[in-house]
């Protein structure tokens, strides 16, 4: 009688101990439904409703047919594109430039934090005030005695592709740093072995790059370029903050500016609900065919 | 002969770094510098073009009789010269003036004083040192910004969203660090994915949803949205911690007669502190700095950071109190990221996809 039971604890025990994982991580997997599936399953619902209800396309008929949307895509594109390609290379330079301890290394790698830390709003009082035709950009160029006494460049004025350059660059300020510490941790993680090694062999600096130091840096490369894709798509803040709604649309302003500022207009929240399916979609995409083209998928399944 | 052309070349590598690392750390840090020096310029200083590049801590003023009582001047730096600032008769006139647009405080007494050397002389001159914080006083204490309010909201919400991940993502993170189990690899790519979905369109839908559980405006709504990208981060900042623990040390306090929780937090939750820590700071930094779910998300209560934006994209003219605003944002910021600096490091080596 007594065995019995005892088994049975002993079973109980059992499933228990495996069941261990599960319930630790079922907080996560309730919260996940809760607060992120919910709201995605509502907003994907949302934008497939037509205004009659029933499944319907109209939304994105709608936001085909607004006049900001092909300027948007497009620049949202270029944007993406230029910054993380650019931010990429530069960040990869500079990386292999430093990847040494020197003196100060620790002060310099946290300074580069810096601008990785600083708050959307604080980035946007900094350029918004240096950008301005009074701005501490100008003054600095007139200090430095680039600019003529009373001299002054608009910065703010002028074509979409000067507009676009310029977010460019500001984007690249900010983002360089932290993709640069993201690679630099990488490369600090390749024993130099390896690279000796490729020396032994003959090889030149090019060639220990491509051959060894880059191949090893890859996966390092993949989180570092995903992160930035995922993000540059949806800049937004720092356009509106310098040049406020609609002068430089772009994909998730579009639905902020539905969303906020013509809110009380009756096809407002459709559109809004258009965009962000449409933004869901673009970044999804972008994200999986990367991971695609730079064959982390292959690399997942050799594990 | 070799070994001086191998010394040249060092030499020569040696010096193209630091060309290299001072040269972005200069690029990195100029705009950094001038957000920092334009919070502590006076209006009349912000004012002028081009701006100082350094501000004031004295200030050169002088006084003489005018049209329409006395006549203020104070020293421009960019022109070399006093230029007129005000001239009235009203002592209290005066006061304000000196406070509010060269941000310096003096008694009207003080004033008064200043006044009586007229009498004697034709010209007054004398030198009161700024109020290097006056800009952070007036963002603070101006009633309209509502300044403190939405940071003590703000606070409210760091805390919130640290207790609600680091309870619910500290808990699979150590169910990943110890145990195999099937799902692993989706948790491990669900940092992407909650990542993908824009947080915009997120925050969209949520404004219904809250409203619903009537958390919409109130700083546990932000706090529960807050978390969704927090405890992606929080597991996989957790279950490098807990890797790290060996788990001989849990067993021998088991064999000591300590059944598996008290283990846990006797002898494995103290050690794991200070990265728990590190993790509840991510966890700040990511509450603390979001605008744009914020900006949604609110209505009549907002944060701290949508105010600063606020004051941001209003103040084009007010160029100092929106650096001051986006000063005082930053601060808590930057100090975060200067203690967890090591494990942002860490983390990003040890992260792959």
């Amino acid at each position: 009688m007594t065995a019995i039971a005892d088994r049975n604890q002993n079973g109980r025990r059992k499933w228990l101990e495996r069941a261990v994982p599960y319930l630790l991580v079922l907080p996560v997997a309730i919260y996940y439904a809760l607060f992120w599936l919910r709201p995605v399953i509502t907003a994907i619902i949302g934008g497939l409703t037509g205004p009659e209800g029933g499944l319907s396309l109209e939304n994105f008929a709608l936001v085909v047919g607004d006049k900001g949307f092909w300027p948007a895509l497009r620049n949202t594109a270029v944007i993406t594109a230029f910054s993380v390609t650019l931010e990429f290379f530069v960040a990869l330079f500079l990386a292999l430039l430093i990847n040494r301890k020197f003196r100060g290394s620790s002060l310099f790698l946290f300074l580069a934090m810096v601008p990785m830390a600083l708050p959307a709003a604080t980035a946007g009082a900094m350029w918004i005030t240096g950008l301005t035709a009074h701005g501490w950009i100008n003054s600095l160029l007139q200090h430095l005695g680039i600019l003529e006494a009373g001299g002054k460049i608009y910065w703010l004025a002028g074509s979409q592709t000067k507009l676009v350059t310029l977010l460019i660059f500001l984007d690249s300020w900010q983002v360089i740093p932290s993709v640069m510490i993201i690679l630099l941790a990488g490369l600090q993680n390749i024993p130099p072995e390896m690279q000796e090694a490729g020396y032994v062999f003959g090889g030149n600096y090019m060639h220990v790059l491509r051959k060894v130091t880059l191949p090893l840096l890859a996966p390092t490369i993949q989180t570092a370029v995903i992160l930035r894709l995922i993000s540059a798509i949806q800049i937004w803040l720092i356009v509106v903050t310098l040049l406020g709604f609609s002068r430089l649309p772009v994909l998730v302003e579009r639905i902020v500016y539905y969303h906020r500022e013509v809110g009380s207009l009756y096809i407002s929240e459709r559109m809004a609900l258009g965009y962000t399916i449409i933004v869901a979609v673009i970044v999804s995409l972008a994200a999986l065919l990367y991971l695609q083209v730079s064959g982390a998928f292959k690399r997942e399944r050799k594990e | 002969m070799n070994g001086k052309t191998a010394n040249l070349g060092k030499l020569a590598r040696t010096t193209t770094l630091y060309i290299v690392v001072v040269a972005v750390a200069l690029v990195m840090m100029t705009p950094v510098y001038f957000i920092v020096q334009l919070s502590f310029l006076s209006i009349r200083e912000a004012y002028s073009f081009p701006l100082p590049m350094l501000p004031a801590l004295n200030s050169e003023l002088q006084l003489e009789h005018g049209e329409h009582g006395y006549l203020l001047s104070s020293y421009a730096r960019t022109t070399g010269d006093f230029e007129t600032t005000i001239d009235t008769a009203d002592m209290e006139k005066l006061q304000v003036y000196l406070k509010s647009q060269l941000a310096i405080p003096m008694t009207l007494q003080e004033i008064q004083q200043q006044v009586e050397r007229l009498e004697t002389q034709d010209v007054v001159r004398f030198t009161r040192r700024k109020d290097l914080l006056s800009n952070f006083r007036t963002f603070f204490s101006v009633a309209g910004y509502n300044s403190i309010p939405a940071l003590v909201r703000s606070l409210q919400i760091c805390a919130l969203t640290i207790v609600i991940s680091l309870s619910i993502g500290g808990m699979a993170g150590y169910a990943f660090a110890r145990y195999a189990f099937k799902g692993r690899d989706l948790l491990k790519f669900s940092v992407l994915f909650v990542r993908m979905f824009p947080g915009v369109a997120i925050a969209i839908p949520m404004v219904k949803i809250l409203a619903q559980m009537n958390f919409y405006d109130r700083p546990i709504g932000l706090s529960l949205v807050y978390a969704v990208g927090n405890i992606a981060l929080t597991v996989w900042i957790t279950a490098s911690i807990f890797m790290g623990i060996p788990v001989s040390l849990e067993e021998a306090a088991q064999v000591f007669g300590a059944t598996k929780l008290q283990a846990f937090l006797r002898v494995t939750l103290p050690l794991a502190l200070p990265g728990l820590a590190a993790a509840a700071m991510y966890a700040f930094l990511g509450a603390w700095n979001e605008t744009v779910a914020a900006i949604i998300l609110t209505q009549f209560n907002p944060t701290f950071s949508v105010v600063v934006y606020q004051t941001v994209l209003g103040a084009v003219g007010q160029v100092n109190l929106a650096a001051a605003g986006g000063i005082a944002m930053a601060l808590p910021a930057v100090v975060f990221t200067f203690f967890i600096r090591r494990y942002i490091h860490q983390m990003w080596g040890g992260v792959t996809i």
